[in-house]
């Protein structure tokens, strides 16, 4: 998918597949260009001119600030939790063992239940609900496959992002809830991936998401709000205003594409 | 996982400082010896997490950071030669043997062997890492230094001697030291805070945990009458006992096996049960659009646990006193 020093994406499930997915992480670390073409934002912006404008102010996220960070937590919360309650009644779902539908039943208790409790820690200073694009979403359920998948991607995604996001916050406090919640998404991740693995016993955590060192992914909030948009999902223009301390930025052990 | 994925993930900029800092050392600039280990392991994953901190944290670890990452050490060189010994890779050849019968049993289950290997594979790779990042093994230990069964000894018959022959005790064991490794990192990610780049590292490796202690809840799970509270989803359900999930106490000393499973998903001297339902002074089991009651609100977030509540859970594995 890559183009010169683009890379273009007009579907939400290119981004997992393997080989358009690595074209965008090579571009990001070359500072490239991702443009997004206008079918993946499904909505306009609110100035009326009929173009998205991604720095309309509600959405945008301050991420040199606690408050910021947690508000990126939060958007990631409502992707989740928004695609799982609506899982739970589409075609994968009902594909799904018994076992495994209790699996995705319990991700989406804890998901809303993420997405809630940071609402009423942020209070007034929450980002707004966001949008999204239930038809694309639809087609990231329509079967076990892609349900899991998906389910697998968003779940190593949210543990990217809380484990590069931890170093920036200043209150012991918030990194303390960041904490309580990250290892709760590691826990579902590997559940994901224990069902996709069958009898192999090892993709619960497996090279693919832990190097040699024995380190999980990681991934800086320009990376993981890139790749969410691009899964086609989100219609808010969801951005970062202000981006974090970058004297504390590392390289990214980015979450992969499902196999 | 290849060097070139790695390196083509990598931030221009940050690997910019990190060659140039490279280069400056093999010009006989000094470097940390944690450091100059990491580059002789070959390892470069590790190589990149010395090289980070070398770049962000020039000079001597602060005692208090040194402090957590001496503790973690210890816990991971535990559970390193736990899995040795369940796996028959300790150098203790007695450990070995002993551990035998339930080897053979775990062989028979498909994918058993596999994820004690990844799970082993991942806690020596943390001993590594932990060391390149300026661990010390303060309490020099070794392959002897642990008795798995509990009793402070070298002759073993502590309350936990059915690991070795009980697949599903086992198992509840390697939960329960999983758990409380979850709980171990949580407690300590506050104390480092100073350095970045370290917290981030134990931010990553705390994680991994997570996965491995969902991957046996999900093993102990699928065994003939498992109970339900033992979810699917690798999450924990209720405080104490009941978190550990269908507790099989032993025969040696269930006194002890249940009061050690209390304390690893019991309150510590500084944090809630694991049965907690009350985020930031929020109730969570009863959200205005998520009120499902307290086994989610439990399963949606774990605790930390304190060190001092760690180690005296953990001492009994331990022959030499740890603090």
């Amino acid at each position: 998918m890559a183009n010169g020093h683009g890379v273009f994406f007009t579907r939400g499930d290119q981004l997992l597949q393997s080989t358009s997915r690595r074209s965008f992480l090579q571009v990001m670390g070359l500072g490239g260009v991702i443009v997004l073409m206008p079918t993946v934002f499904a909505a306009c912006g609110d100035d009326g001119d009929g173009i998205t404008d991604p720095i309309d102010e509600p959405y945008t996220l301050d991420l040199s600030t606690d408050v910021g960070i947690l508000n990126y937590a939060y958007a990631l919360e409502q992707l989740e939790a928004a695609y799982y309650t609506i899982a739970l009644t589409s075609a994968g779902f009902a594909a799904l063992s018994a076992d495994e539908k209790e699996v995705l039943s319990d991700l989406q208790k804890h998901e809303v239940i993420h997405r809630e409790f940071l609402k009423q820690v942020l209070g007034t200073a929450a980002i707004p609900t966001i949008n999204f694009n239930t038809t694309t979403v639809g087609t990231l359920t329509a079967n076990r496959s892609v349900l899991l998948s998906t389910s697998q991607l968003l779940e190593d995604t949210g543990v990217s992002a809380y484990n590069s996001a931890g170093k920036y916050l200043t209150s012991a406090t918030n990194l303390l809830v960041a904490g309580k919640i990250v290892s709760v998404e590691a826990r579902h991740a590997a559940a994901i991936r224990d069902i996709r693995d069958g009898a192999n016993g090892r993709l619960f955590a497996g090279d693919d998401v832990v190097n040699a060192a024995g380190l999980d992914v990681k991934a800086e909030a320009e990376t993981v709000l890139a790749s969410v948009v691009s899964l086609n999902v989100v219609t808010s223009p969801l951005a970062i205003g202000t981006p974090a301390n970058q004297s504390r930025r590392t390289p990214d052990q980015t979450a992969p594409a499902p196999t | 996982m290849t060097t070139s994925i790695i390196e083509e993930t990598i931030d221009p900029q940050i690997l910019e400082m990190l060659t140039a800092r490279s280069a400056e050392i093999s010009n006989g600039a000094s470097t940390s010896s944690a450091l100059t280990a990491a580059l002789a392991l070959g390892s470069i994953p590790v190589a990149l997490a010395a090289l980070s901190r070398d770049v962000y944290a020039q000079g001597a670890l602060p005692a208090a950071i040194k402090n957590v990452l001496d503790f973690a050490l210890a816990l991971e060189i535990f559970e390193n030669e736990f899995y040795k010994a369940v796996l028959g890779m300790s150098a203790v050849a007695a450990v070995n043997t002993a551990f035998a019968p339930v080897r053979a049993l775990a062989a028979a289950v498909p994918g058993a062997v596999a994820s004690l290997q990844q799970i082993q594979k991942h806690e020596a790779a943390h001993v590594a890492t932990l060391l390149a990042t300026g661990a010390t093994n303060v309490f020099n230990l070794t392959a002897t230094s642990f008795d798995f069964t509990g009793n402070r000894s070298a002759q073993g018959g502590g309350p936990f001697a059915e690991a070795t022959t009980n697949l599903a005790f086992l198992l509840q064991v390697a939960q329960g030291a999983e758990d409380v490794g979850v709980r171990a990192y949580k407690g300590q990610v506050a104390n480092l805070m100073p350095s970045p780049t370290i917290l981030e590292a134990a931010l990553r490796i705390h994680s991994v945990e997570a996965r491995h202690a969902s991957r046996i809840r999900r093993m102990r799970r699928a065994a003939a009458g498992a109970p339900i509270g033992v979810r699917w989803s690798g999450t924990v359900r209720g405080g104490e006992r009941a978190a550990a999930g269908g507790t099989t106490l032993g025969t040696v000393n269930p006194t002890v096996v249940g009061q050690t499973f209390d304390r690893i998903y019991g309150a510590g001297a500084g944090s809630p049960s694991e049965s907690n339902i009350i985020q930031a002074g929020v109730n969570v089991s009863a959200l205005a659009s998520a009120s499902f009651g307290a086994d989610a609100a439990q399963e949606a977030f774990d605790e930390p646990l304190d060190r001092a509540d760690v180690i005296a859970i953990v001492q009994p594995f331990f022959i030499p006193t740890i603090s």
